[in-house]
């Protein structure tokens, strides 16, 4: 719908032409609000109903327009609400404000200087001219001295075609030059930068925007970069050659408004005008990060991100942005069937499913399992159990684990990150249970960070103490520290039992053994201590305490259409025919099943799975398939094909379909993707309503179970996540364990450990 | 919105009844002053007339020319000549496109979008370019609503899902001040 | 005690001394800050303005003749009952500057009643700071050090007392690092002035908590701007802030500050001593006060000398400095307040007075009054490009007219030196100076491009004729055989 956008933007700022009566400013004429609400930013006032709108707002005229804003609102932001951009190059959104760049300069009535008005708050009755004889002669100046000592090498620069400068060169700088001295002294010319695997630099393009430093110092929360240097010989850098250790440091390449950090992966691989954009979303954490990715000819050349608030506002891992290159290697383009010597060997479609029903046929459903991996999508998820229970097969699984004791993942708010990723932002104490949140997922760190920042966040960590980029408590290492946190026998107890808005974050790698029944019981029975202790205090009785942050992106869907968590099923059943889905955590192994059992691996890579497979059918990616995936908050995102699967390899629910043609009865009735999706539809409606979140709240009742029973026992191990340091990000599944990129950084990270420069 | 939905649909007339014979459209269209003359097909010599007559100049669409509201629905499909396979089996998705991040302007991000489902590319072997075999892979069609778009897709029998636009940007006013403030954890350390 | 306006009148009435185009100061209703001023219609306007008597000098030992440490100073009268003076509160302190009329003496000229006023909104909650800013790098400049190296206590007891009058917890002073020797002096005097109980807790006796300290800067111009020099006090890079906020509203370690010259703040004790008004008779109105000339350049004697506002430049120079190299007719041009004002041609030099308004009046500005005389025997043309060098330097960086455009004019100027460059560029090094000059987040890109406006509204023949000198020495020398041959033909 389009006319709420324009609504929406009124509960913010009402804006009218001046000319407008002003009572009546809150209403638009229809036109107005086409052309105003396609320009501006979706803003999160639009779900609410109009509020009451405050008086203290304070009015301004922007070339003439009326605008109504808070105070403290920019003149460059109270622009934007009018649909008026204001060029800028420091200028940035989500960074704090650095006014350096000049470029955003206005002509303020009254006033006797141009005004950078990126930092100017807004006055009552100012007028602002953002087009005005002065303020186009200020650009033009700031413009022509930016350009002064830029190289001017756009034809070998990989940001030409999508460059800040050269936009903005074009549309309000000079149409030649004035500088002569090109023939005497020349240019500024600065020596390049390591600063690793990832970013590449081309400092002499550099116009000192301090983006990146700020993006560093803000959002990734490491002071790597910084100036040095003064006047013209100011240089942005780390000062002494390092990495810039960051596992959100791509974003740097997207922030520079120049070609001075550019994507060293992508380095002259591809122009941005040759490029075709799909917008989809990432695998690689839990997160389902909006990104978009770029092809050129079938090939994915690189991933950028998407913005969406709700999700990764405007950041991606370097995990989601750089594994790219692991979609072209290792990959299985051919179905294979071993031979009679045990060896693999490529075989057509028919033959693989001839040769892979006989064996189906063979077994009783009973003695039939299925294992799925992290990266499934709900389409082929829905799809191979649908077939698999039409064998008579019940032993489906996922390689991640769950505590099924009390209710499990029977009730659904169990396993979700409830509070969802913008609860983040409203909450007053997170506690994080054995989770390293930073590599688990870096772009909701980065939030929490945000909140730590700006909402004076606190944050508690259980499990082993790890660089977080952000002060926290430390509660414990071990089980029993979380226990007497439950109890409210802790040192800490009383202190965060003050908080009014608390969120308990448990990671799922700490609920992967035995213990996971008394680590998620503990954070149950901790999370409504919170909640009654915060809910006398605070008036929102619908916040949700209990948060599950998962690690893979396929999770949540394979639980919400009713896989079981966890291999255990499979290790008593010991399977005679094992259906592996993308299954590459090595989780069951051949010592797990019958001794003639045979194993089936459809998948896009050839990791741990296929090692182990009798037969293997190659499908697609998560860039080449239209497949819904569901991320840890429980928002069901599609994602769009970007390329077509190599070779002979097809996406996966088709590849199911076609062998349930070949197993007698069990023909499936899917034609076509329509057909899996009102099937989706059938088990869960709200794998269908693409981004948005389902929410799920019956707490009461499955926390009632955990009260219930007596708390689990454990052994009182300590919690300590998979990944503490740098180098275990990089490689996770099979996407980025083929990624030569990944490869480099974690040489990087490691090589980094050895050097002084590093800190942890 | 569902693909049943019956559109209400604005036509502009742009034909004068004198000047270009009904059997050019695809259907009757009832005006409020059907006086139907001799369509200019069967005149014998075509009086000249000015632009401004035949309706090309600047004229008032709007006030010259009485809006129709018709209920039902277009649909080009039995005569655009498109394969079948290009009806039926293709998917359009309609979205707005997402500003993208390595620029700060958002021009491109406030118009709707309408394109297909992707098919195998493939590098030409001889000169490196792109291939397809595809021709609606370089079909991407503007609109400036969503509506519109909708209507477009329905007019030729595709179908279609339709994206909404995720939130952007939440709006906080921002201070330059706090990069100092004394007591807040926005102090700026690096520079 | 009061001065009384002298009673006789000049013999020279200012009228011929006035440029035509100024009429500051000669009709027209003004706005005066003091009240005492203005109140008094029955005394005749005073039109001669210097010498400074010796009675009426506030730095007495300016030249070091006598002792700097706290005996010393007090011999010359510094922390005479101070504390009586506290204990007339804030607000009488205030009115007494306000009074005086006294306007910064760093540069901008900002009354200082004023500036200090703004720092009695109700505390929220957030201590007050005082910095004095030390960091005197202007190039001609050198009042400061005179003040810190020989009369410390002057400014130690004038801390005290802007602090009192503005709430001030605590006075930073930052110190330019290069100035050794005065940061020792000054560092001394703090300690004296602790041990006696000057500052510290209980200032005085009077009741009020006050520390001073000193802190040495690490040497680079950018400083001496009141943000720059904040940010480097909280050990950043010395690179100043946008304004608004105001460092009234967020300042040292985000909290009110008023940032103060030294000499604003070392004349503040014998403003409350003296009263407002003798202070407020010296000089023009709206530029009243005894204030610190550096004299320096083609002069006879260089000096650093205290003496009353609004005297003519010319006088000043002949009277201290021992006149002009050569003679006053040797003189080509003066640049009147420290390196970042424009230049003034001599014709300008003869008549103009030596305050706020008369000096802005000619498009130039009394900055910080350090007087740089430029003989005819100096190549003016490298004098200029010579500064430009200084603030392409000292440029912090940050922001993009400033740290382009600095390097840019330098790299013309040098040129210009030369004569190698074509006359059209004339005019693009005055627009370019222009696209600096009100673009850039502090005044330094204000004060690099003015020495180039003042160079290019006085000095363009100048710049023209070195040109063509160069056109026809290069054409003559070095133009290839048949070029000229065809030129023959």
């Amino acid at each position: 719908m389009i006319r709420p956008r324009g609504r929406m933007l009124n509960t913010v700022c009402s804006v009218a032409h001046h000319h407008f009566n002003p009572s009546s400013s809150l209403v638009l004429p229809t036109t107005t609000t086409r052309s105003l609400s396609l320009g501006q930013p979706l803003l999160q006032a639009a779900k609410q109903p109009p509020a009451v709108v405050p008086d203290n707002r304070v009015e301004l005229f922007i070339d003439d327009k009326r605008v109504l804003c808070e105070p403290g609102t920019t003149v460059l932001q109270a622009a934007a609400m009018v649909g008026v951009e204001i060029p800028r190059f420091c200028y940035h959104d989500r960074l704090s404000i650095a006014g350096n760049c000049r470029m955003c300069l206005v002509e303020v009535e009254k006033s006797v200087k141009p005004v950078a008005s990126c930092a100017m708050p807004v006055m009552k009755g100012m007028r602002v001219k953002t087009n005005s004889v002065a303020t186009r002669k200020a650009r033009e100046g700031v413009m022509e001295f930016l350009l002064m000592n830029h190289p001017l090498d756009c034809p070998i620069c990989d940001q030409a075609g999508e460059c800040d400068l050269q936009d903005q060169s074009m549309m309000f700088g000079n149409d030649r030059s004035r500088f002569t001295d090109i023939k005497f002294e020349g240019k500024r010319a600065v020596e390049d930068k390591n600063i690793g695997p990832l970013v590449k630099t081309i400092m002499t393009r550099c116009i000192h925007c301090t983006r990146c430093i700020r993006f560093a110092s803000e959002v990734a929360g490491v002071d790597d970069l910084g100036t040095t240097g003064r006047g013209g010989d100011m240089q942005v850098g780390t000062y002494v050659e390092k990495l810039f250790a960051s596992e959100l440091s791509g974003n740097v390449i997207d922030l520079c408004p120049v070609g001075a950090l550019t994507s060293k992966p992508y380095a002259f691989t591809a122009r941005p005008w040759e490029i075709r954009k799909c917008e989809t979303v990432d695998v690689m954490d839990a997160l389902g990060s909006n990104i978009v990715v770029n092809t050129r000819g079938g090939e994915v050349m690189r991933v950028l991100p998407r913005p969406n608030e709700d999700v990764n506002e405007e950041w991606i891992s370097d995990k989601t942005r750089f594994a790219y290159d692991g979609l072209k290697r290792q990959r299985l383009t051919l179905p294979m069937l071993k031979n009679a010597q045990g060896v693999l060997e490529p075989v057509d479609w028919e033959a693989a499913l001839t040769g892979i029903a006989a064996k189906v046929s063979r077994v009783e459903g009973r003695e039939i399992a299925a294992l799925v991996g992290g990266l499934c999508d709900v389409e082929s998820l829905v799809v191979l159990k649908d077939l698999l229970n039409r064998l008579g097969c019940e032993t489906l699984c996922t390689e991640e684990a769950f505590p099924m004791n009390a209710a499990g993942t029977d009730v659904r708010s169990n396993y979700l990150l409830n509070t969802k990723i913008t609860g983040v932002e409203e909450a007053d104490l997170v506690i994080l249970i054995g989770t390293n949140i930073r590599f688990e997922a870096p772009v909701l760190n980065a939030r929490i960070r945000k909140a730590y920042l700006h909402n004076n966040l606190r944050v508690a960590v259980v499990g082993k103490k790890t660089d977080l980029h952000y002060e926290y408590d430390h509660v414990g290492d071990t089980i029993q520290a979380l226990e007497q946190l439950a109890n409210g026998e802790h040192k800490l107890s009383k202190d965060l039992a003050k908080a009014k808005k608390p969120m308990i974050i448990v990671g799922s790698s700490s609920l992967q053994d035995a213990d996971g029944a008394a680590i998620l019981a503990n954070a149950i029975v901790l999370a409504d201590k919170l909640k009654s202790g915060s809910s006398s205090g605070s008036s929102d009785h619908d916040w949700k305490v209990l948060n599950v942050l998962h690690r893979h992106a396929g999770q949540v869907g394979a639980l919400d259409v009713g896989y079981t968590p966890g291999a255990g099923k499979i290790k008593e059943l010991k399977p005679r025919v094992l259906y592996m889905l993308g299954a590459d955590a090595g989780v069951v192994t051949r010592k797990d099943l019958a001794a003639d059992a045979f194993v089936i691996y459809q998948g896009h890579h050839g990791d741990a799975g296929a090692e182990i497979a009798d037969a293997v059918l190659p499908g697609a990616a998560y860039t080449e398939k239209s497949a819904t995936y569901v991320n840890t908050e429980g928002r069901a995102q599609r994602a769009n094909v970007a390329v077509t699967p190599p070779g002979m390899a097809r996406e996966d629910w088709k590849i199911l379909r076609a062998l349930s043609e070949f197993i007698p009865g069990a023909s499936l009735p899917y034609e076509k993707l329509e057909d899996v999706r009102h099937r989706m539809a059938d088990i869960a409606p709200h794998l269908l309503r693409y981004g948005a979140v389902e929410e799920a709240n019956y707490f009461k009742q499955s926390h009632a179970l955990v009260h219930g029973s007596k708390r689990p026992s454990h052994s009182g191990r300590a919690l300590a996540p998979p990944q503490t340091v740098l180098e275990d990000f990089y490689m996770t599944d099979s996407i980025s364990r083929a990624s030569r990129t990944m490869a480099k950084c974690i040489q990087a990270a490691r090589h980094h450990k050895t050097t002084k420069y590093s800190v942890s | 919105m569902n693909s049943s939905t019956v559109l209400r649909r604005t036509i502009v007339s742009a034909i004068q009844q004198r000047q270009l014979s009904a059997s050019l459209l695809p259907r009757t269209l009832h005006t409020s002053t059907a006086v139907r003359a001799k369509s200019i097909t069967e005149l014998q010599d075509a009086p000249r007339k000015s632009v401004e007559e035949v309706g090309l100049g600047r004229v008032n669409r709007e006030k010259e020319f009485p809006k129709i509201i018709l209920d039902v629905k277009d649909d080009i499909t039995s005569f655009n000549g498109v394969p079948k396979e290009h009806i039926h089996e293709r998917t359009a998705r309609i979205y707005v496109p997402a500003r993208n991040t390595m620029q700060s302007a958002t021009n491109n991000s406030r118009t709707w979008k309408l394109d297909f489902d992707v098919r195998e590319r493939w590098e030409n072997p001889l000169m490196g370019w792109s291939s397809s075999a595809d021709p609606l892979s370089n079909l991407a069609v503007t609109f400036s609503s969503k509506e519109d778009a909708i209507q477009f897709a329905e007019k030729n029998g595709w179908n279609y899902f339709v994206e909404e636009p995720q939130p952007v940007w939440k709006f906080k006013p921002k201070s330059y001040g706090l990069n100092f403030s004394w007591d807040k954890k926005t102090r700026v350390s690096t520079k | 005690m009061i001065r009384t306006v002298p009673s006789r009148l000049p013999l020279s009435v200012s009228s011929s001394v006035v440029p035509a185009s100024s009429g500051v100061w000669q009709n027209g209703p003004r706005r005066h800050q003091g009240t005492a001023a203005a109140a008094a219609p029955a005394k005749p306007k005073k039109t001669k303005f210097g010498p400074l008597k010796d009675e009426d000098r506030i730095f007495t030992n300016l030249y070091g003749r006598h002792d700097w440490k706290l005996k010393g100073a007090m011999a010359r009268g510094d922390w005479y009952k101070t504390k009586e003076i506290l204990l007339k509160g804030h607000e009488w302190i205030l009115n007494e500057v306000k009074k005086s009329g006294l306007r910064g003496r760093g540069g901008a000229g900002f009354p200082s009643g004023m500036k200090w006023s703004f720092m009695n909104k109700p505390s929220d909650g957030r201590p007050k700071y005082l910095v004095v800013n030390a960091d005197e790098g202007e190039p001609g400049t050198c009042k400061d050090r005179e003040i810190m190296r020989h009369d410390p206590h002057k400014l130690l007891e004038g801390c005290l007392i802007a602090g009192k009058a503005m709430h001030a917890r605590a006075c930073y002073i930052y110190i330019r690092g290069e100035f050794y020797n005065e940061a020792s002096n000054l560092q001394v005097a703090v300690k004296e002035a602790y041990d006696a109980g000057l500052i510290g807790k209980n200032a005085c006796g009077s009741g009020y908590d006050y520390d001073i300290f000193v802190f040495r800067g690490a040497g680079a111009y950018i400083c001496g701007e009141e943000t720059a020099l904040i940010e480097s006090l909280e050990g950043k890079q010395g690179k100043p802030r946008l304004k608004p906020p105001f460092p009234a509203d967020i300042g040292l370690f985000g909290c009110p500050t008023t940032v103060a010259n030294v000499e604003t703040v070392a004349v503040a004790p014998a403003i409350c001593r003296r009263s407002g008004e003798w202070f407020a008779s010296f000089g023009r109105e709206r530029n009243s006060g005894t204030k610190l000339f550096c004299i320096s350049g083609h002069v006879n004697t260089p000096v650093t000398v205290e003496e009353e506002m609004s005297i003519p430049l010319k006088e000043l120079i002949e009277r201290h400095a021992g006149g002009v190299t050569g003679g006053w007719d040797n003189l080509l041009g003066i640049i009147p307040g420290g390196s970042s004002v424009p230049l003034l041609p001599k014709s300008t030099c003869e008549t103009v007075l030596m305050d706020f308004d008369a000096l802005s009046a000619v498009q130039s500005g009394l900055g910080t009054a350090a007087v740089i005389v430029i003989n005819k025997q100096a190549d003016i043309i490298k004098c200029i490009a010579r500064l430009l060098e200084f603030y392409q330097h000292e440029s912090c960086g940050q922001c993009t007219p400033c740290r382009e455009g600095t390097g840019w004019l330098n790299k013309i100027m040098w040129r210009f030196v030369e004569g190698n460059a074509k006359p059209e560029e004339i005019d693009m090094i005055w627009e370019l100076s222009k696209q600096i000059e009100g673009h850039t987040i502090c005044a330094l890109g204000d004060a690099a491009a003015w020495p180039v406006q003042g160079l290019v509204r006085h000095y363009r023949p100048a710049i023209e004729e070195r040109i063509r000198e160069f056109q026809e020495k290069t054409s003559a020398g070095n133009s290839p055989p048949q070029l000229k041959r065809a030129a023959s033909v």
